[in-house]
């Protein structure tokens, strides 16, 4: 039987969460490690670690360093262990300053980092599960290593709402103002949805809900190697082609928090010399 | 001076217990958050109609309570009610919540201290041997869990980070033939839920036998968003309860700083509440000792059980698991309330303009009460504060983890118990170090 392990840097568990909801797992592999439901305190030699949360501290260092010495396979799971993911909020120059400056001195934690890190800053990653978190067949299938498993290649075509021709929005709604269609694309509905460019393998469900995507699952394969300025330009194309939004209110919207941290998530090597992550080891 | 470390597992985030020692007389205990992420600093600037789809990621144990609370807290900021429609399905949310945050606690978390494994994926593995009866329960529970979390994506839309409720309302309701396959689903687990709690209650009571204790038994007062009879977890207003379980003072979120006095520390990232310089009680048991009763017909039975066999108000610390285990079959039960109404007839949104200003969201989170308030500038999230429940309770773990080491230290030994002692005495509070972190 394979043996796997998760280690929980800093996050919000939502990863494992998502992972118990993948209950097939268990007739099939032995989980070895995984402090949220086993009481075990060393990470022990398995065929595959899952790594979920950024690196913010120094006990997150050290543990992850540790973890994969005893691994032959390392999957950076969800969008905080690929990109920093929320706390990369607090990687701001004017947040980090507020945040710095206001802890009282704490001796006895684990110190912070200056800011928040992705794993692979720190050690050699295998494959990449974008997503926040993961869907329980999207950790199934990373799992299990399905070579059947096809995702669609982006949320738009997993969604399964009409686009009109003839409903051209002239303004954007914002996310939630305004009572959504049912059937009818969120884009001729004035919502900022940039499912049509993010990576497909979720199955859409806040689309199918009546929420824009937020790009959770980070860019599809066309822009994954490339720079975030690609993926924007895409973005602005598509509501060019189906809005008469104009394109500043379309760029502004893009660069606030909720979207940014997502829209980032496999671009943040830009202005480093670090070459971008393969989109063969991303699922 | 000896000090002794107990790293933590089976409860969500990164914490520890630190209990000093010397000569046999315990000098302090303390519980440690040891993480950090920093969202009221990092929110600041952020669209404020974006609150709800980021704090659900503080915690994706707790993600629906603050994804409701998020809402709530700009829907007073902006002075709108929204339809009653949409707080039928928010309340469904927040059970979903507790279904799935109930089963993980009773059953995942707490469950292998009642069997002495460490865990109940693991039981295969351990001396008892690989009884028919365990292994059935590790899949049983997961399915138990699984019914809440499918009523979250229901209701929400996706079900660690839930999208649905929107300022003003939510973004749909729920189809009638949808709605019926859950409430089919959900009366099947009804009865399952209850065996394994039936069993965990059996092997609560060996195990109070076992120790001869139930932890912590001193009197203490008790917060809660809810009280009386019925409750809806969506929450209202805050009740405190003095030590001798009156209800002693009611307030409205935005008067937190009237009565709850908050401290930081320098041993831990979380901070602690008390009320006027009593030790405060939230959770389970907090909630079970404030209600008259639930109102649904078997979590009303397991209630008068309860109180028959542990009176009302109840003290002792294992309790809190007990009363999850009524929380859990309450849940189910009203979820299926609900879900025999109709859920897709009526108005489910109302619009809404943006206002710059303050707003407080108060939600009933199976931790207890959770507070969101933020003050707006120009649209912007100016300041914001996270009250959260575990951090209410740190002070009670404290001062029940210094009951367990001074049982289990003297001059001459510490007994090795006190290590799954301080397992459980935290266990019970089932604190979120995500949350309380933040």
């Amino acid at each position: 039987m394979k043996t796997f392990a998760v280690l929980q840097l800093s996050g919000c568990a939502g990863c494992e969460v998502s992972l118990l909801n993948a209950d097939a797992w268990i007739d099939e592999y032995k989980l070895l490690y995984m402090p949220l439901v086993i009481s075990a305190y060393n990470v022990p030699d398995v065929d595959i670690l899952l790594v979920s949360g950024g690196v913010r501290t120094d006990e997150d260092l050290y543990n992850l360093r540790r973890a994969v010495k005893n691994t032959k396979q390392v999957i950076a799971v969800g969008t905080c262990a690929i990109s920093g993911g929320i706390a990369n909020l607090g990687n701001r120059d004017e947040v980090r300053k507020l945040f710095l400056a206001h802890q009282v001195e704490r001796p006895h934690v684990p110190r912070l980092l200056p800011r928040s890190h992705p794993i692979d800053t720190f050690v050699e990653v295998d494959r990449y599960l974008p997503g926040c978190p993961p869907t329980p067949d999207l950790f199934m299938a990373i799992l299990f290593d399905k070579p059947d498993f096809k995702p669609a290649r982006t949320v738009c075509q997993e969604c399964g709402r009409k686009k009109l021709k003839d409903m051209r929005p002239k303004h954007l709604l914002g996310f939630q103002s305004g009572e959504v269609l049912p059937d009818i694309c969120l884009i001729n509905q004035g919502y900022l949805c940039i499912g049509s460019s993010t990576r497909g393998g979720c199955g859409a469900p806040c689309t199918r809900a009546g929420h824009p995507c937020v790009g959770c699952r980070g860019p599809s394969n066309a822009f994954i190697e490339k720079e975030s300025s690609a993926w924007f330009d895409s973005i602005q194309r598509v509501f060019a082609s189906m809005t008469d939004i104009p394109p500043e209110e379309i760029e502004a919207a893009l660069r606030s928090p909720q979207l940014a941290l997502f829209l980032f998530q496999f671009s943040d090597y830009a202005g480093t010399d670090r070459p971008p992550r393969q989109k063969e080891k991303v699922l | 001076m000896t000090t002794l470390t107990f790293p933590l597992s089976r409860i969500e985030g990164h914490a520890r217990v630190i209990i000093e020692i010397q000569q046999g007389e315990v000098l302090s205990a303390h519980f440690q958050a040891t993480e950090l992420r920093g969202f009221e600093y990092l929110v600041q600037g952020a669209p404020a109609e974006q609150m709800p789809v980021i704090t659900p990621r503080i915690c994706g144990v707790c993600s629906t309570a603050h994804h409701v609370a998020a809402v709530k807290a700009l829907e007073d900021a902006y002075e709108v009610t929204p339809p009653p429609l949409a707080l039928k399905i928010r309340e469904l949310l927040m059970l979903g919540q507790l279904i799935q945050n109930q089963a993980t606690s009773l059953f995942i978390f707490t469950m292998p201290d009642r069997l002495g494994v460490s865990s109940i994926f693991q039981i295969e593995d351990h001396e008892l041997g690989s009884d028919e009866t365990q292994t059935r329960i590790a899949t049983r529970a997961l399915q138990v869990r699984k019914a809440g979390t499918d009523l979250i994506a229901l209701a929400g839309g996706q079900f660690i980070h839930p999208i649905k409720a929107v300022i003003g309302g939510v973004t749909s309701g729920i189809e009638t033939e949808a709605a019926e396959k859950m409430r089919n689903y959900l009366e099947a687990i009804i009865p399952m839920a209850q065996e394994l709690f039936d069993y965990y209650w059996e092997t609560s009571l060996e195990l109070g036998e076992r120790l001869g204790t139930w932890g912590d038994d001193q009197p203490a007062c008790y917060i809660s968003a809810i009280a009386g009879s019925c409750p809806n977890f969506y929450g209202n207003v805050l009740h405190v309860t003095s030590t001798d379980g009156n209800v002693c003072t009611t307030f409205p979120a935005k008067d937190f700083r009237k009565h709850l006095t908050y401290q930081s520390t320098d041993y831990s990232y979380a901070g602690q509440t008390s009320y006027e310089g009593e030790v405060i009680r939230a959770n389970s048991l907090a909630r079970i000792n404030m209600l008259y009763n639930l109102g649904t017909p078997q979590a009303d039975k397991y209630m008068d059980r309860f109180r028959e066999a542990f009176g009302q108000p109840a003290h002792a610390l294992l309790l809190f698991d007990m009363a999850r285990g009524i929380e859990l079959v309450y849940a189910l039960e009203r979820a299926t309330e609900i879900l025999s109404e109709p859920l897709n007839n009526d108005e489910v949104a109302v619009p809404y303009t943006l206002k710059d200003g303050e707003g407080y969201g108060l939600v009933e989170a199976p931790r207890g009460p959770l507070i969101h308030h933020y003050s707006i500038k120009k649209g912007l999230i100016d300041q914001a504060e996270f009250i959260i429940p575990t951090v209410h309770n740190n002070l009670a773990i404290e001062r029940a983890l210094r009951v367990a080491a001074e049982r289990y230290i003297t001059e001459e030994w510490v007994d090795m118990e006190l290590e799954y002692a301080v397992g459980r005495v935290v266990r019970a509070f089932d604190p979120c170090i995500a949350c309380a972190t933040h």
